[in-house]
């Protein structure tokens, strides 16, 4: 196990490498300076050299490049040219309330999605079925965003239960205080993120309700109730655990729309904000949590496959 | 009274378009200590007879009205679900097919087999492990109480089936259902569970019904018999006067096409044309009178029932009087001997050897491999037939995935007809696969279920650009009038197609290039023995008439023996001895043919009970460290030191005979060792 986790934590090391590579190249070919930003769009030729030579705009990209690394090694993301302000300081101020409607979303959609997938799959094709089958193709066929705006017209704006705007405070403690304004994105990701996830677990529930081992724990006079708890729940929500891991990152560009319908002032609406800017390194820190995301999330995915399932052995 | 009564079981489900008779009217009694056997070939509801006992039905079966199933004269048709629940795992038990699937993966042995004994006894944990490590030992696990915590995968399937016979017999029921017990095994396994399972009835005094479709398994190990067919009981008698006397067409149509080890290879073997009725919409009167050919008016309009004396009880109209005398009814095939066209080989496989890497990863280490196939050589000759035969795992797929190409040897040489396949690449490759086709295993995968029969038969033609569009047609119609289907195959998919006519479609691809070689793959393993027997006879005919040679690849050594001129037999990668039929069958020379030999259920009832306790012990060892010196040696009776030191060499036992063994069971005609074994009929 410690072998195995040494090798991927260095595969893990060179894929983000290679992302970070490679989003810097883009970028470099798209836009080579950030002076226009900087200095507004009527500066002049010699001005704009002058800037690029004083924040070594001008030297070769790889030489530019190791700069960057050099800087990420000691934990500087960067100067956002755009908001005057460094990265890791937006970063720090803004990832708390999006993770945390990342966190809140992911945790309440597996707590939805397993039983109602495993549900699904035991009463195939029942009235409940079809019924969550239906709900699951509409939110899963419906943009993010709409849903949003759906949620907003029909619980904030015609029965006024919520507020239509979420607060505004960046600190955790400022923005779970005016939780019940949160309660909309949250659920807005999380309706999308049911969808997916119910589809694939009714169909392993389906696939392992078909395996012999079924057939024979109701040969051993198991009632129902058991032979579900004992051997379907397990099994059937092994292939589940990749899927989720996979998909950690996905929550955080799910969040992107839902930040920007709700005017959260997250992670989210700040990437938009940057891409439209070409703010270099707002961008490239974006890219570098989603690379780190999805390498931990699969990571993590299996080294809990590991400890669920028997039969795989990391080696 | 009788332990389990059994009267006018009917099992209906439902489907889309209406409803499955698949059992009707099923009735038998069962005696303690006694073991019943069903048998039928696939669809004649022998499995769903097993469910319905244990009203372990599928979505959309239940039991018709008039149903009655009495243990021990407790009625069970109407007990409340609660109580039904009760006798489930703890009065009757049952013992599944496919011991791989069977147990579930995330849970230990220990716990699955304690699982009952906690349900029904109402006992402790610690004590249920107690007892699971008790029957664990009961059914052979060797150091049970070490293994309790072993998970199914790190079992091999005897060993599991093992465990799930364990877990049938934890709270000792009164009656065992085996549903295809063994079908998943290989023969020597096999025989070693048929034994655990028959001394286990009597140690236990339970009563045992044995689902199978295989005659020669009920032949050894059945007190009485009921046979199937089409969701009916159409014979039931005790097991010697069932294959000495029966009297039902069916019952001695399905006896006299299964081909025996001792039968005239040159002679057809007998058919039952057709297919089982559609259970769906079955046909009035007796259910087997379109494929009977003792079939009168009466039969077709009236329902004959199940009549007789109450020790042997059939139902028809026209019975027969014990079986058909084969040597009578069969016809003599042309086949030309195949030494006299051409002296030289036509096929040389020399030294082959192919080796899998296992484990490994991202920086090459674990670099251990599985020796699949371990410098194998034989020759095939113009018109011949090479049958490989071998327990799973022996190499022998991967030997003819080798021969045709599908796969790159590690070592050693595939000639054809003078050319060395290795070597050919691109066009001159693609343009040697014309001679060398195979056919495959599974009938059901092995045809692209999106493209029509037509297009099927096409491909290969279209790939090689051999014709135009009408030529490729005409082909491919005449190709299909040869294995007996109807031009109007060419429009349809292969899933309106039963098992059998796909086997056919397989085998017309295969011929559509005109090979000089088809390598087939178990080739009838998947098919009913009544289909079976009309697929051997004709890939038989085609033989004559395409000038074909065939390597056919079978577990099943009656079904090689009836093929092949010569047979080869494999184990874990070497081959161990080559033949003639006869050599094999009458001669064996080394152990682990002999054994083979032994552990083949045959139908003969007083044959396969004499055999109680002999055969092959234990299992195969892993290929991915074959034992030293001769790798039967751990399995072998004979095995001496000199065996793990030393490997054989192959040496001669009489024309065309050889075998690898330091302590045959015959005599050598000569101790120098020969390399290649040479086609039959030429001068070694």
């Amino acid at each position: 196990m410690a072998g195995y986790l040494i090798r991927r934590l260095t595969t893990a090391i060179l894929v983000v490498f290679g992302i970070i590579l490679v989003t810097f190249l883009m970028l470099h070919i798209i836009a080579p300076s950030p002076a226009i930003t900087v200095l507004g769009p009527k500066a002049q030729p010699a001005a704009i050299k002058a800037w690029n030579h004083a924040n070594g705009f001008d030297k070769p990209w790889w030489d530019q490049f190791a700069t960057y690394l050099g800087h990420l090694f000691q934990g500087n993301l960067g100067y956002s040219y755009h908001l005057n302000q460094s990265v890791s300081a937006l970063l720090t101020e803004k990832a708390p309330l999006s993770g945390l409607l990342t966190i809140a979303s992911l945790v309440l959609s597996i707590l939805v999605a397993l039983p109602l997938g495993i549900y699904q799959g035991v009463k195939r094709n029942s009235f409940g079925d079809i019924t969550a089958t239906s709900l699951a193709m509409i939110f899963y066929s419906m943009p993010t965003f709409l849903v949003a705006l759906v949620l907003v017209q029909v619980f904030a704006l015609s029965l006024k239960w919520v507020n239509p705007n979420v607060p505004q405070d960046q600190t955790l403690s400022g923005a779970l205080a005016g939780w019940p304004d949160l309660i909309m994105p949250i659920v807005a990701l999380t309706l999308t993120a049911v969808a997916s996830y119910s589809r694939y677990q009714r169909s392993a529930a389906l696939d392992v309700l078909a395996q012999d081992y079924i057939k024979v724990a109701r040969a051993k006079g198991l009632s129902e109730r058991l032979v579900y708890s004992r051997h379907l729940v397990r099994n059937a929500s092994l292939p589940m655990i990749t899927l989720i891991g996979l998909s950690l990152p996905l929550l955080i560009a799910g969040n992107l729309l839902v930040e920007y319908t709700f005017n959260i002032n997250g992670l989210g609406l700040l990437f938009v904000n940057s891409l439209q800017g070409y703010d270099y390194n707002v961008l490239m820190a974006y890219t570098l949590i989603t690379a780190v995301l999805t390498v931990v999330g699969n990571l993590i995915a299996d080294i809990c496959l590991t400890l669920s399932d028997p039969r795989i052995k990391l080696v | 009274m009788a332990l389990l009564e059994v009267n006018n079981l009917s099992t209906h489900i439902a489907i889309s378009s209406g409803s499955v008779q698949a059992v009707d009217g099923v009735s038998f009694h069962l005696e303690a200590g006694e073991t019943l056997g069903l048998v039928g070939e696939s669809g004649c509801g022998k499995s769903m007879t097993g469910l319905s006992l244990m009203r372990l039905l599928p979505p959309g079966g239940q039991l018709v009205g008039g149903s009655s199933v009495k243990l021990s004269g407790r009625e069970l048709v109407d007990l409340p679900e609660s109580e039904m629940r009760k006798i489930r795992g703890n009065e009757i038990a049952m013992v599944f097919q496919d011991p791989m699937s069977s147990l579930d993966p995330t849970k230990t042995i220990g716990y699955q087999v304690s699982e009952p004994v906690m349900l029904h006894r109402g006992a402790s944990k610690a004590e249920a492990l107690d007892r699971a490590a008790e029957v664990l030992g009961l059914v052979g696990l060797p150091k049970p109480k070490e293994r309790l915590g072993d998970y199914p995968h790190q079992l091999s399937g005897g060993l599991r089936q093992r465990v799930m016979i364990a877990m049938a017999l934890a709270c000792e029921p009164k009656v065992l259902i085996a549903d295809e017990p063994t079908t998943a095994l290989d023969v020597t396994i096999q025989a070693q569970i048929l034994t655990l399972l028959n001394d286990l009835k009597d140690r236990l005094g339970m009563a045992m019904i044995l689902v199978t479709h295989d005659m020669g398994v009920v032949a050894g190990h059945a007190d009485r018999i009921n046979v199937m067919y089409a969701g009916r009981i159409v014979e039931s008698t005790k097991t010697d006067e069932l294959f000495s006397d029966m009297r039902h067409p069916y019952t001695q149509g399905l006896l006299a096409s299964i081909p025996r080890l001792a039968q005239d290879n040159t002679q057809k073997l007998f058919t039952v044309p057709g297919l089982p009725p559609d259970l769906s919409n079955p046909p009035t009167g007796c259910r087997f009178a379109a494929r009977c050919s003792y079939a009168q008016d009466d039969c077709r309009t009236e329902d004959p029932g199940l009549k007789g004396p109450k020790e042997h009880t059939f139902a028809c109209f026209h019975p027969v009087d014990g079986p058909l005398d084969l040597t009578s009814s069969t016809t003599v095939a042309d086949r030309s001997a195949p030494a006299a066209k051409e002296k030289r080989p036509l096929l040389e496989v020399t030294d082959l050897v192919k080796e899998f890497p296992v484990g490994g990863n991202l920086f090459g280490r674990n670099k251990a491999v599985v020796h699949a196939v371990s410098g194998v050589s034989l020759s095939l000759g113009y018109g011949e037939t090479f049958g490989l035969v071998g327990e799973s795992g022996c190499g022998k797929t991967t030997l003819g995935r080798m021969i045709v190409g599908l796969e790159k040897p590690n070592a050693g040489q595939v000639t054809l007809d003078g050319a060395q396949v290795g070597s050919l690449r691109g066009k001159a490759l693609r343009r040697h696969r014309r001679d060398l086709q195979m056919m495959f295993q599974d009938p059901h995968a092995s045809l692209d279920p999106r493209m029509r029969v037509g297009s099927i038969l096409r491909e290969p033609l279209q790939i090689q650009g051999i014709g135009t569009a009408q030529e490729q047609l005409s082909l491919v119609t005449d190709l299909l009038g040869e294995v007996g289907l109807p031009k109007s195959a060419l429009e349809r998919f292969p899933h309106e197609f039963s098992g059998g006519q796909r086997q056919r479609i397989g085998l017309a691809r295969a011929l559509t290039l005109h090979p000089k070689v088809i390598v087939a793959d178990e080739p009838v393993s998947a098919l009913d023995v009544s289909i079976r027997a009309q697929v051997l006879n004709l890939m038989k005919r085609l033989q004559a008439s395409h000038d074909l040679s065939y390597v056919v690849i079978s577990h099943d050594l009656a079904v090689v023996k009836y093929l092949a001129d010569r047979i080869g037999v494999m184990y874990l990668g070497k081959m161990v001895e080559v033949g003639s039929g006869e050599d094999i069958y009458q001669r064996a020379a080394h152990p682990y043919t002999a054994g083979l030999l032994e552990a083949i259920p045959v139908p003969e009832p007083e044959l396969e009970r004499e055999k109680r306790g002999g055969g092959i012990k234990g299992e195969l060892p892993s290929p991915v460290a074959p034992p030293s010196g001769c790798r039967f040696r751990t399995r072998c009776p004979l095995a001496q030191e000199r065996c793990a030191e030393e490997e054989p060499a192959m040496r001669l036992f009489g024309d065309g005979h050889v075998a690898a063994c330091h302590f045959p069971l015959q005599t050598p005609v000569s101790d120098t060792p020969v390399t290649v074994a040479t086609p039959a009929g030429e001068a070694v």
